[in-house]
C-alpha cells in the first residue's frame, strides 16, 4: 500500500474544488467524471485505460494441454501523456492499476501469526451486545481490508465467560436447545442450567449465530477462544484489550 | 428421401462443448452429457452473474467505506458520510473512495476531514 504522497491527494482535492466551482481554470482540472485518470480538458480519449482483463481464446483452440494463463503475463502499462507525467507517482505509472481493481488480499495479507489478538472480559456484559462486537472483529468488518471470502478478522479471547450477563427474566427463561438426531431427541435447558454446566458454550453459541454459516464461518469461528475464569493461555499472543463503543454494554447495577 | 448417415456435425459439435469445459473438474469436462449441462449452467452463471458483480462490488465497497469511516470517528458511519459528501457535491465514487481508503490512508483523512469539517 502506497504511503502518504503529495500528489494524488491534490489531484483529488483539485477534483473536489473544482466541482465546487466550476469556473475554476487550473490546468489539471478535468472536465468529465474521473473515470479515466487520463481524460485531459477538451479532447477525446485517445489513451486506453489500462486493461488487466485477460484475452479470451472461444473459437480456434490451442492444443488442450497447454492453455496459457494471459492474465499473467505483461500487462499494457497505462500510457500517460508526457505532460501530466508530473501528477502520478512511480509506483502508478509502472505498478499495478489500483484504480480499475479493486484490491484483493493476497496471501501475505493474512497470515494467521500476524493477526491482532483482543481479549475481553466478559464479567457483568450484555450477552449479545458483547458478542456482537465479538463476531465484527472476528469477521473483520471493522478493517478497511474487509473481505467477506477471506479470513481477514482477528483473533479474540473472552475470559471469566461464566460471569456473562443477560437482562430481564432471560437467565431463567432463555431457553437453548439442541438435537441429538434421533426422534424424539429434542433437548431444552435453560440459561441457568447451561450456565452451570458448560458456561463458554453461551458465549459460542451467541458468537457463532452472528458468524456467517459455512466453510469460512467455521473457520472464523476457531478465531473465538472462550475460557471460563480468568486465566487463559494465550498471554504469548499478548491481547489487546477489546475497543468497545457500545454504551450499553455494561449492566446497569 | 435418401439415406443420410449423421456423420460428424454431431462430434464437431459436441468438441466445441468439450473445448469449453475442458478446464471442469472430474465428469464435467470428459462424459459428454455431463458436459453439456455444465457448459449450460456455466453460461446461465456467467450470465447472471455479470449483473450481480455490479452489485456484489458497489456492496463490498460501501463495506469497506463504512468499517473505515466507523474507526476514524465515533457516532459517525457511511450513511452520513454519503450525505454530507453530497451536500458538498464531491463526486468521488464508493469505488474510488474504497480503494483510496485501502492504499492511501492518509490521503483519505484529507477528504474526510474536508467533507466532515466544513459541511
Amino acid at each position: 500500500m502506497a504511503a502518504a504522497k503529495p500528489t494524488v491527494s491534490s489531484f483529488f482535492l483539485t477534483l473536489a474544488s473544482s466541482s465546487n466551482d466550476p469556473s475554476s481554470s487550473s490546468p489539471t482540472t478535468v472536465t468529465a467524471l474521473p473515470r479515466s485518470r487520463f481524460l485531459s480538458a477538451g479532447s477525446s480519449p485517445k489513451f486506453s485505460i489500462a486493461h488487466s482483463k485477460p484475452s479470451f481464446v472461444t473459437s480456434s483452440s490451442p492444443p488442450r494441454h497447454k492453455l496459457p494463463v494471459r492474465c499473467q503475463q505483461q500487462q499494457n502499462p497505462p500510457s500517460i501523456p508526457p505532460e501530466q507525467r508530473w501528477m502520478f507517482e512511480e509506483s502508478e505509472i509502472n505498478g499495478p492499476d489500483i484504480w480499475n481493481k479493486t484490491w484483493y488480499p493476497k496471501a501475505a495479507d493474512h497470515i494467521s501469526t500476524e493477526k491482532t489478538w483482543y481479549i475481553v472480559d466478559a464479567t457483568d456484559k450484555i450477552l449479545g451486545r458483547m458478542a456482537s462486537t465479538i463476531a465484527m472483529h472476528v469477521r473483520g468488518k471493522n478493517l478497511a481490508t474487509y473481505t467477506p471470502s477471506v479470513d481477514m478478522g482477528a483473533y479474540v479471547i473472552v475470559i471469566n465467560a461464566e460471569k456473562v450477563a443477560v437482562s430481564g427474566k432471560k437467565r431463567t427463561q432463555k431457553l437453548y436447545r439442541r438435537h441429538s438426531g434421533r426422534p424424539g431427541g429434542l433437548k431444552v435447558e435453560t440459561f441457568d442450567q447451561l450456565q452451570q454446566r458448560i458456561p463458554e458454550r453461551i458465549v459460542e453459541h451467541a458468537v457463532r449465530g452472528m458468524l456467517p454459516k459455512g466453510r469460512l464461518g467455521r473457520a472464523l469461528f476457531t478465531h473465538l477462544k472462550v475460557y471460563e475464569g480468568p486465566e487463559h493461555p494465550h498471554e504469548a499472543q499478548k491481547p489487546v484489550p477489546l475497543p468497545i463503543r457500545d454504551k450499553r454494554m455494561q449492566v446497569q447495577k | 428421401m435418401t439415406r443420410v448417415k449423421r456423420g460428424y456435425t454431431a462430434r464437431r459439435r459436441r468438441k466445441k462443448i468439450r473445448l469449453f469445459a475442458s478446464t471442469f473438474i472430474g465428469a464435467h469436462s470428459r462424459l459428454t452429457r455431463t458436459t453439456t449441462q455444465q457448459r449450460m449452467r456455466a453460461l446461465v452463471s456467467s450470465h447472471r452473474d455479470r449483473s450481480r458483480k455490479k452489485r456484489d462490488f458497489r456492496r463490498l465497497w460501501i463495506t469497506r467505506i463504512n468499517a473505515v469511516t466507523r474507526k476514524e470517528r465515533v457516532f459517525y458511519s457511511y450513511s452520513k458520510l454519503i450525505h454530507n459528501l453530497y451536500k458538498r457535491q464531491l463526486l468521488l465514487n464508493r469505488k474510488i473512495l474504497a480503494q483510496i481508503a485501502l492504499s492511501n490512508k492518509n490521503c483519505f483523512d484529507m477528504i474526510f476531514n474536508k467533507i466532515i469539517n466544513q459541511k
